[in-house]
């Protein structure tokens, strides 16, 4: 056996010393694996168990709730709401399921014959391929609150109501005596005869097996939710619909936040609405950024939801999931883990408190019932605080801002008076209310006085064309006072032939028109033409269009909104306020100051213009041939000035005849301010097409001042003694020229503010 | 001495209780794999061992000039067979490694090991140098070596074409190579490296593992946007909630494992670990530990030189493997395709490594005493 063949060049010793290197190497990859197997297991062993037991982690879009709107009182005027729907994955329904399906969801939802059919037909209907978009069976269930006013329903007992399944109506008991338990009106026969009907709140009440309406037979049910607003009655059908969905895995309810607007058409064009992003909010900022959006996104498009879109929206954040393994649901622990992941935190957007006095805005709103077109500002001069912005006609938010039925669009879109514009903010020509700019420029220019007697034959011949005064017979001599009372034409075409385009023009802006006003909506600035204006339009310039332009006609125009800061400041003694909207800024129900808003600026009128201005402004409701002297107030001294705006439209075709006579009519205007002592309330209203100023614009001023003095007694009275009272926002809002009123008596020296 | 005598040598029976226990594990742990997923490797695996053991059996009781002789027929025959997998093979994982015979699909490039430590043993043998080989002497073996490295990593499979070189890397360097001639060959490796990456002779999926073992640090891993982890975390995930003796099976049956693909195969200690915890792997450790001291202590007692050569190309068979193995699981090396001996599925790699464990055996029964 010993075969010793170990070569003569083996050597025995260099091979056991390599063998000792060998082991060595050995030893070492060893205790490399040792090592490294005591931190893995030992030291890092908590942590990646902790890893190990998590099987999914995903980070999801935690989207911001966004900021409410509130009234000064706290009236929420838009709020989030969860609205719930029910989906049908068409993909997921087989062929037999069709009719259970429908059966099911009809057993649980009041649904009448053709929607149940419909649905069927539509699930029936061949897919087309790679096409899965859930069919949405029903939107806005009911869940916890009510579908009309959003009031959190409560439990009652169970109460009985019939559902026609071929008309859709439903039907409660009738009351005992026939009058409507909810507006105390009485019932008149419905239909056949058989029920009753509301005619206030159009509901129905009926105690027999069939219908009214189509003699079909109607099927019972109890509801067991109660509105204790309106009195409706209901079922909570989401939670109804979850208790059953294990019997139909075809159907999903699905809930996503909606922004809603409780008060509706009330101030619908100051909030705006909200839709979702379409493809140009999505483009981002920077050429291959990110997107500040995802798809499902909605946006301001309007209003304050517009403008104030970023600090109402917050800041989107992100949410992580873990799903923990043997789990079912994700949970959130695992802290350790979360670190890692550094979820970014959600902010939720600001809230605002708005300025808006809610109870004169609905005032404006009926005091506004029965003119078409138009709009309502009511300002406080004593802060430039919007209280009342209305424009008619209003539109519902909330029907934007869900998803837009086809018939609401093509109602708004088939309306003459343009629902969707905030006429409160768009330009219109301000006629006679224009006529303090003529005046107040050729006081402060020198070219006429209070005292400036003129003599209005009803008409002035000036370039070979008679410019007429609206009184065809004249107002015979007249001073500035009694023409600004009277609203004289042809004494202001005489002032605005002495001072000329450019100078009027130069007057309005100083006195605040053709700029913006500070609001926080967008808002339209009017034009105050020149002759370089129209130069660059090539129209042929003639003298006369100074003539047209100091009463306001022609080619200029003025938001009422511009007018209402004009008159504010005018009422504040020459000092124009910035106006605004927002009362503060809530985060988290912790008010924080609006930062960057204007102290506002002098209109640079002397005072001895402002005293003129103002008597013939007190004199147009106060005196007996004042054009709104059958508008004053009892106990109030208001000024105000009414104006009526020719604004011929040339009808289009198709128009009926109805809007072709509204067309022919004058836009209507009313700017005031009272008490004049102390002025608290500004007021412009504009008409669209209403007719005269001084007939059909003062009115709904004056029921709004009415509204307010009596809402507000102490701002009626005449303040103790001689001067005026200002408020606390004297300090805020820079110098206050007192009213000419206190002027006459004190000894103050005229300001040295008139023009170069 | 007699052979009985030898059989009760304290250090074969050590050798072989190490081999025998990590066959126990491999089977036990099989077992729990296949509890997880319905599957019936550890009866194969039990099958495939049982027949290595006889393998092994047999060649330990035959004799080693059989070997010397039939080592270059054996090599030319799997080089050939390596052709004939490039060409006909059957393809998993995008690799064409195996060559199907009736039920069973054989992976020529696992006996590619063996056959390469008794050709490169025999021919070592046959030229016995008075010193230290240089370079130009070296050519041939290298050339017995490289031919089916380059063959295997054509498959491709990177692990096992590693495996093979080092294996014979280890070989040549036991026989003792000239200094310069070291130093030139590791300059090579070290400069080539860098321009294998560069210009394309590493595979893309080859840069990823890299990549990914380089940011292995669980703070870059759970920072991620989507926590998907990579087998190579999962299974360091595994491992580590071992913890120090482990969790109970129903524990684990609930854990990162069951979504590992190669958890029967490459990333079989990663069960074992979170299994046992660091006392069942330190003991499994110690087990190859033990094996490879006896292969290596054959080797110091061998009665020649192809015999020690033999022995020490077991062991870096299985040193190799399963330091590689190990490493990746637990988080020490790139991923790479490579089996841990015996404990992994797969019948082409227990039988190579039992049958080189009946080398051992053979050469350790047949020995000197010195």
């Amino acid at each position: 056996m010993a075969r010793l063949s170990l070569g003569q060049s083996h050597d025995a010793t260099a091979f056991s010393g390599r063998n000792k290197v060998a082991r060595a190497a050995v030893l070492a990859g060893l205790m490399m694996l040792f090592a490294r197997l005591l931190l893995v297991q030992a030291v890092r062993g908590e942590r990646y168990e902790k890893f190990a037991a998590v099987e999914r982690v995903s980070k999801v879009r935690a989207t911001a709730a966004r900021g409410l709107i509130m009234g000064p009182g706290g009236d929420v005027l838009a709020r989030n709401i969860e609205s719930h729907r029910l989906e049908v994955l068409p993909r997921r329904v087989k062929p037999e399921r069709v009719q259970p399906v429908a059966d099911i969801l009809r057993s649980l939802l009041d649904m009448t014959d053709s929607e149940y059919k419909g649905l069927i037909a539509e699930l029936r209907r061949p897919l087309p391929p790679r096409r899965s978009k859930p069919l949405v069976v029903r939107r806005g269930l009911v869940s916890t609150h009510c579908p009309y006013d959003s009031h959190r329903l409560e439990l009652v007992g169970e109460v009985n109501y019939s559902f026609c399944r071929t008309c859709g109506r439903t039907y409660e008991q009738p009351p005992k005596r026939h009058i409507c338990p909810v507006d105390r009106k009485k019932l008149v026969p419905s239909g056949s005869g058989d029920g009753l009907h509301c005619p206030v709140c159009a509901r129905e009440f009926l105690d027999k097996e069939t219908c009214p309406y189509d003699d079909t037979p109607v099927s019972r049910g109890e509801h067991i939710l109660h509105c204790a607003m309106c009195g409706r009655t209901y079922n909570d059908e989401v939670a109804r619909l979850r208790s059953h969905l294990h019997r139909l895995p075809e159907a999903r309810v699905r809930t996503e936040i909606q922004r809603e607007y409780p008060y509706r058409y009330l101030a619908s064009h100051v909030l705006g609405y909200m839709s979702r992003v379409n493809r140009r909010d999505m483009r981002p900022f920077v050429e291959g950024g990110k997107s500040r959006f995802s798809l499902n996104d909605h946006i301001g498009r309007a209003g304050l939801e517009r403008t104030l879109d970023a600090m109402l929206r917050g800041v989107d954040g992100e949410q992580v999931l873990v799903r923990r393994r043997g789990s079912e649901e994700e949970t959130r622990d695992l802290e350790d883990l979360l670190e890692a992941m550094k979820p970014r935190p959600t902010v939720p957007g600001l809230s605002v408190r708005l300025t808006l006095d809610l109870e004169l805005q609905r005032v404006a709103k009926v005091a506004m019932k029965h003119v078409h077109s138009g709009a309502v500002v009511a300002l406080d001069p004593r802060n430039g605080k919007v209280r009342v912005m209305y424009s008619k006609p209003s539109f519902d938010p909330n029907a934007w801002s869900g998803r837009l039925t086809p018939e609401i669009k093509a109602r708004v879109d088939a309306s003459y008076f343009a629902p969707l514009l905030n006429k409160a903010v768009h330009p219109f020509p301000p006629a006679s209310t224009y006529k303090i700019v003529a005046a107040a420029g050729a006081i402060e220019h020198g070219l006429a006085s209070r005292d400036t007697r003129i003599w209005c034959p009803g008409h002035y011949e000036y370039g070979g064309r008679r410019f007429r005064c609206y009184k065809r017979q004249g107002h015979g001599e007249i001073d500035m006072v009694q023409a600004l009372e009277r609203s004289c034409d042809v004494y202001f075409y005489k002032l605005g032939e002495r001072l000329g385009l450019e100078r009027l023009e130069q007057q309005a802006r100083r006195m605040g028109f053709g700029e913006h006003t500070g609001i926080e909506i967008r808002e339209r600035i009017g034009r105050l033409p020149t002759k370089a204006w129209y130069d660059k339009r090539k129209v042929r310039y003639f003298p006369g269009f100074a003539l047209s332009t100091a009463v306001g006609q022609k080619d200029v125009t003025a938001t009422p909104l511009q007018l209402a800061r004009v008159f504010a400041g005018l009422a504040r003694g020459g000092h124009l306020p910035d106006v605004t909207l927002l009362e503060t800024l809530q985060r988290s129900g912790q008010p924080i100051p609006v930062l960057g808003r204007g102290k506002g600026r002098s209109m640079g009128l002397r005072p001895g213009t402002l005293a003129t201005l103002h008597e013939g402004l007190e004199r147009v409701v106060a005196r007996e041939y004042g054009t709104a002297h059958r508008h004053r107030l009892a106990g109030v001294r208001m000024a105000g000035k009414t104006g009526t705006a020719e604004a011929p439209q040339r009808a289009r075709k198709g128009m009926p005849k109805s809007i072709r006579r509204w067309l022919k009519e004058d836009h209507a205007w009313f700017a005031s301010w009272a008490p004049v002592e102390a002025p608290s309330l500004v007021v412009v209203v504009f008409v669209e097409h209403g007719g005269l100023g001084g007939a059909v614009a003062a009115p709904i001023a004056k029921r709004i001042m009415t509204a307010w003095f009596k809402a507000h007694p102490e701002l009626g009275r005449p303040p103790e003694g001689d001067r005026p009272t200002y408020g606390d926002d004297t300090a805020t809002y820079g110098p206050v020229i007192p009213p000419p009123s206190a002027l006459r008596t004190s000894t103050l020296r005229p300001r040295d503010r008139g023009p170069p | 001495m007699s052979l009985a005598r030898r059989l009760r040598e304290p250090s074969l029976i050590g050798g072989v209780a190490c081999i025998l226990l990590i066959c126990g594990a491999a089977i036990w742990n099989l077992w729990f794999v296949d509890s997880l997923r319905e599957t019936s490797y550890h009866r194969a695996q039990t099958t495939w061992i049982v027949l290595g053991l006889i393998g092994a059996g047999i060649i330990a009781g035959m004799d080693m000039h059989f070997f010397r002789r039939i080592s270059g027929t054996l090599y030319q025959v799997l080089v050939l067979l390596l052709l004939v997998v490039l060409v006909f093979g059957r393809e998993i994982n995008n690799s064409r490694r195996w060559i199907e015979l009736g039920p069973v699909n054989l992976q020529p490039s696992e006996f590619m090991k063996l056959a390469m430590v008794l050709v490169l043993a025999h021919w070592f043998d046959r030229r016995r140098s008075s010193s230290a080989w240089g370079l130009r002497q070296l050519l041939i073996p290298l050339a017995i070596l490289l031919i089916p490295v380059g063959l295997i990593n054509r498959q491709p499979d990177l692990g096992t074409s590693i495996c093979v070189a080092l294996i014979g890397g280890c070989m040549i360097l036991y026989e003792g190579v000239r200094r310069q001639t070291l130093v030139g060959l590791l300059l090579l490796v070290v400069l080539g490296l860098p321009l294998a990456w560069r210009f394309g002779a590493v595979h893309t999926y080859q840069k990823a593992r890299v990549q990914a073992w380089l940011a292995l640090d669980e703070d870059a891993v759970m920072s991620r946007r989507t926590a998907r982890a990579s087998q190579a975390e999962q299974a360091l995930w595994a491992v580590g909630s071992g913890r120090w003796v482990g969790r109970t099976t129903a524990d684990a049956r609930r854990s990162v494992l069951r979504h590992l693909p190669f958890l029967h195969t490459d990333f079989v200690l990663a069960s074992w670990a979170e299994l046992t915890g660091l006392l069942g792997s330190l003991a499994l450790f110690i087990c190859y530990g033990g094996a490879l001291w006896w292969a290596l202590s054959i080797a110091h007692r061998a009665r020649d030189r192809f015999d020690a050569l033999v022995a020490v190309g077991v062991a870096a068979l299985i040193f190799w493997q399963f330091f590689i193995n190990a490493g990746m699981v637990i988080g020490l090396l790139p991923v790479v395709g490579m089996t841990l001996p015996l404990m992994s599925y797969g019948g082409s790699s227990v039988l190579t490594v039992l049958l080189g464990c009946g080398f051992l055996l053979n050469i350790a029964l047949r020995r000197t005493n010195r």
